[in-house]
């Protein structure tokens, strides 16, 4: 779903930048009380895990390919604010080495696919403390709700740069791209809750580092 | 470093490396689903001036000199998914440092 180069005004880009800067900028203030000893290599794994996911683009309808966000599933695992800054170093990484996604566009790439999901994620994450039916359902439904967001936003996005065509109106294009995105986003709640599960498995003391250092009754932010 | 954080760091760097390197080579090529939803609405041209990437070797996920094969895409993933790590540690050591600087003045 990345934006490529040239689709975006520069009022649009400029917003988005502005909107996804602060955000980073916030979530490496609130990183800083929130890294314990066990935190850093989970996120450095977990960012080359969804480096590696978003290559592997699995085929859906005729003629199309879908592939892992992995925003969501990072503010699960490791709470909105380190979710964004992992998810911006994959997409920083994508635009300027991989030239996937364009460089002007980079702030509302962060913004369509770290900061909304990944701030949604951390909705979520608090259920994973105990795993059940609860957990698995909420985030199945909520990756494919951050899908089919990220798909309106980006045609929201591309109307108002002037980069759909004037014969198109809005509904029609966001009927195009959000069945398309049904599809994605159902494969991106399946994989999230997969992925969650093995890792809230293997790694709890580090996935909920914090949260179990802290005294009874506190959760820190 | 302790043991558990070097077998989440090996562990999870393995099957990262996996799926980057090797995985990856049977991902679908078709168009994604925004770069088909624009072929579909006539909009697949870019109509404003954007902000050139830098050069890179890497572009389309391959490594240039290896072309289409296995080993350029390979090489392509590998590469990538390490710079992400080394990234994000980089990051995450310097905002832990930050963090614990911090903690040590309001401690005094």
């Amino acid at each position: 779903m990345h934006i490529a180069s040239g689709f975006l005004s520069p009022p649009v880009w400029g917003t988005l930048a502005a909107v996804s800067g602060a955000a980073l900028a916030g979530s490496a203030i609130a990183a800083t009380r929130q890294l314990g000893d066990r935190k850093v290599p989970l996120m450095g794994v977990m960012g080359a895990f969804v480096f590696a996911a978003q290559m592997v683009n699995f085929p859906i309808l005729a003629g199309t390919s879908g592939h892992l966000g992995g925003g969501f599933l990072l503010g699960i695992l490791l709470g909105p604010s380190l979710g964004i800054i992992v998810i911006t170093s994959v997409l920083v990484v994508q635009a300027l080495v991989f030239q996937d996604g364009g460089v002007e566009a980079l702030g509302a790439n962060i913004f369509v696919m770290g900061v909304v999901p990944s701030l949604l994620g951390g909705v979520v994450r608090s259920l994973w403390r105990r795993p059940g039916w609860m957990a698995y359902a909420a985030t199945f439904a909520g990756g494919a709700a951050v899908v089919l967001a990220g798909a309106t936003l980006v045609v929201l996005f591309l109307a108002w740069s002037g980069s759909l065509p004037a014969k198109v109106n809005l509904a029609e294009a966001l009927g195009v791209m959000d069945s398309i995105h049904l599809f994605i986003g159902l494969v991106e709640g399946a994989v999230t809750v997969a992925v969650v599960r093995f890792v809230v498995g293997a790694r709890r003391e580090a996935v909920f580092e914090a949260e179990l250092a802290a005294p009874a009754g506190e959760v820190p932010a | 470093m302790n043991a558990y954080n070097r077998k989440t760091l090996v562990v999870g760097v393995l099957i990262a490396l996996a799926i980057a390197g090797v995985v990856s080579y049977f991902a679908s090529g078709e168009p994604d689903g925004l770069e088909k939803t624009q072929e579909e609405l006539g909009s697949a041209e870019p109509v404003h001036k954007g902000v050139e990437a830098p050069p890179s070797v890497f572009e389309e996920y391959r490594l240039a000199w290896l072309g289409e094969g296995f080993w350029g895409n390979a090489v392509a993933g590998v590469a990538g998914s390490l710079l992400v790590l080394g990234l994000v540690l980089a990051a995450g050591h310097l905002l832990k440092r930050r963090g614990r600087r911090a903690a040590t003045r309001d401690a005094a």
